[in-house]
């Protein structure tokens, strides 16, 4: 298989996926989770990075966090699956609901909240001393979860995320030996592995050639049939390629903290922005 | 015309060409000083290899080669030197307090990186440097009077309840438990544990941020995250580590000295009263010893410095190895 597709080519991987998924994993197939996150106000320390972030993240669509460096793009979609909370100075207020769940209460454990909630890295990170196959199942033993046939698991994982044609003959080499788009899309399986309702991106493609952005743009807009994906990135042309919903990001002046500007269906923010420093931003004026 | 690529079945073969490498005095007198720092240590490494060998080798002839490496025998009077119990003793002894050291070092190791609070981390760091800084008689003496005691209630209890292993075996029920290999190699532990949690640490802190954050990602707990992520990571460090710590447990004298009740037989019994290393061996003997007795003794240190030389070259290569397969 080519690295390259057509749009004619990519759809038939996607029908092959549905089949698969629906025998294998019935459940998957209802989109059922969604995010809402409520006045979320986040700090390093002293420092207020992040106010008042209201944000619904809906069931079986992509959300584009977008917005220049620095604006707490990156802290909000941390604070979703509390991955924020490992830097020792964070601190946090106001609610995230996973399916009307504080996934800060008492209710969710941090690990059931990233196991239901995956992420995929900015820079791929594969576990350099596992073989692809280990990789993709490496979430498994993580978490202490078993599987009757992990071999099925591995290929429906790879399929998803668009990988299985070009690691198949060599599952048992190192995640190391391949590129870097076909390691983030490693990383890709090996988040869905754990069967996630939510998957987190932070700028997935930021450090990928063209052609690798493109494979894994297609994989975000097949996951997003049965997955809610939130997107952080800082390239317009990929929000609007993949979102259906975006958040604009912005912090005012220097020292103030992030603020989301305008949020709604990408076409609306994109050619109809309510804000005007929104148009500022989606027609390249700054940033 | 530029673009068109010369003939290359008519030009002569390349050589690499000369590089002229000018250095300035300045240049030339610090390279001479590093090489002579350098050129020191290997100086040191022979010459005292060399010394051993030239000073062991009268009681060498007298007692043999190979009886001295392969009987247990202590007798100047008529000449009698064997080593071979005391070998197995030194090895018994560092194999005990690495026993006990490398969980307690790597436990430590991990709750200093991934468990403590910051403030917490500070106090357990120095104190761990200060523990390493504690001469080895104080352990000895601390050993000796205070730790003695307990260590024999555990004994008894693992003799108790763990007889099924050889090594927690008495050779009678009554057998004296103070004095005894368990209890030297439980000091000796004590004074490796700095150097296999420092060392063990600073390659455990080493793994990249973003392999630990995605262990977590996928609903990994910290131990998880420790047993998939870090340990792995660490292998090839924390094996250097414990080498290193062997390679001490080996030469251990004073302590040893100290406290075990010395004896030239192995006593396969660890738990019990008796036993003994070579460095032991030369402490106690030297004061008293004369003529070809000195010459024995220097043939066991010679023999202490091959062990602790192969030791530490075979963690080398076992770091190596696991580094290049990592």
């Amino acid at each position: 298989m080519t690295t390259v597709q057509s749009p004619q080519t990519a759809e038939t991987p996607a029908a092959n996926r549905q089949v698969v998924s629906s025998e294998i994993l019935p459940e998957e197939l209802h989109p059922s989770s969604r995010i809402d996150a409520t006045d979320v106000t986040c700090w390093f320390g002293k420092r207020k990075v992040l106010e008042r972030c209201t944000l619904s993240m809906e069931p079986g669509e992509v959300t584009a966090l977008i917005g220049p460096s620095g604006c707490g793009k990156s802290t909000f979609l941390r604070s979703l699956n509390r991955m924020h909370e490992l830097v020792p100075v964070a601190a946090i207020a106001g609610t995230i609901e996973l399916d009307g769940v504080d996934i800060y209460s008492e209710e969710m454990s941090p690990t059931e909240v990233r196991s239901r909630i995956g992420m995929v890295f900015q820079k791929p990170n594969p576990f350099p001393a596992m073989s692809i196959a280990d990789n993709v199942l490496a979430g498994l033993s993580l978490s202490g979860m078993s599987n009757e046939d992990p071999k099925a698991l591995v290929e429906q994982c790879l399929r998803r995320a668009g990988l299985w044609a070009e690691v198949s003959d060599r599952l048992n080499e190192g995640g190391m030996s391949l590129s870097g788009g076909q390691q983030q899309r490693l990383c890709i399986a090996r988040a869905l592995a754990v069967h996630p309702d939510v998957l987190l991106m932070d700028e997935p493609c930021s450090a990928l050639d063209p052609i690798s952005t493109r494979v894994i743009e297609q994989t975000i807009r097949e996951l997003c049939e049965e997955i809610t994906i939130v997107i952080v990135t800082h390239n317009m042309q990929q929000a609007q390629r993949v979102s259906d919903k975006c958040a604009f990001f912005l912090v005012e002046s220097i020292g103030d903290p992030g603020r989301i500007v305008e949020a709604g269906p990408t076409t609306q923010v994109f050619e109809n922005p309510s804000d005007p420093r929104t148009y500022d931003y989606v027609t390249g004026q700054f940033g | 015309m530029a673009l068109t690529s010369p003939d290359l079945q008519a030009l002569e073969e390349q050589v690499p060409r000369d590089i002229a490498r000018t250095v300035t005095r300045g240049d030339r007198i610090f390279r001479t000083l590093c090489a002579s720092a350098a050129a020191v240590s290997l100086f040191i490494i022979g010459g005292t290899a060399l010394f051993l060998a030239i000073k062991a080798v009268p009681a060498l002839q007298k007692a043999g080669l190979l009886s001295f490496f392969t009987t247990s025998v202590w007798n100047p009077t008529v000449g009698d030197f064997g080593v071979l119990g005391l070998l197995i003793g030194t090895i018994i002894i560092a194999t005990v307090s690495l026993i006990v050291a490398v969980p307690l070092a790597i436990g430590l190791a991990l709750f200093i990186n991934e468990y403590s609070p910051a403030r917490i981390r500070r106090v357990l760091t120095s104190s761990v440097d200060l523990l390493a800084a504690m001469p080895s008689i104080i352990f000895g003496m601390w050993g000796f009077f205070a730790l003695q005691a307990p260590l024999v209630g555990v004994a008894s209890w693992l003799n108790l309840h763990l007889s099924a292993i050889p090594f927690f075996r008495l050779s009678e029920p009554d057998a004296p438990l103070l004095r005894s290999s368990f209890i030297v190699g439980t000091v000796v532990a004590l004074m490796i544990v700095p150097i296999i949690t420092s060392v063990s640490r600073d390659v455990m802190a080493q793994c990249p941020r973003s392999q630990c954050e995605a262990a977590l990602a996928l609903g990994g707990s910290r131990w998880g995250m420790i047993k998939e992520v870090l340990l792995p990571f660490g292998k090839a460090g924390i094996t250097g580590a414990v080498l290193l710590g062997f390679g001490r447990a080996l030469g251990e004298t004073i302590a040893v000295a100290l406290i075990i009740a010395f004896t030239i037989e192995a006593n396969p019994y660890v738990l019990e009263q008796g036993g003994g290393s070579i460095a032991s061996l030369i402490a106690i003997k030297f004061p008293e010893a004369q003529d070809l007795e000195i010459s024995a003794l220097i043939a066991a240190g010679l023999a202490l410095f091959s062990m602790t030389l192969l030791v530490n070259l075979g963690a080398r290569a076992i770091v190596r190895r696991t580094q290049i397969a990592a």
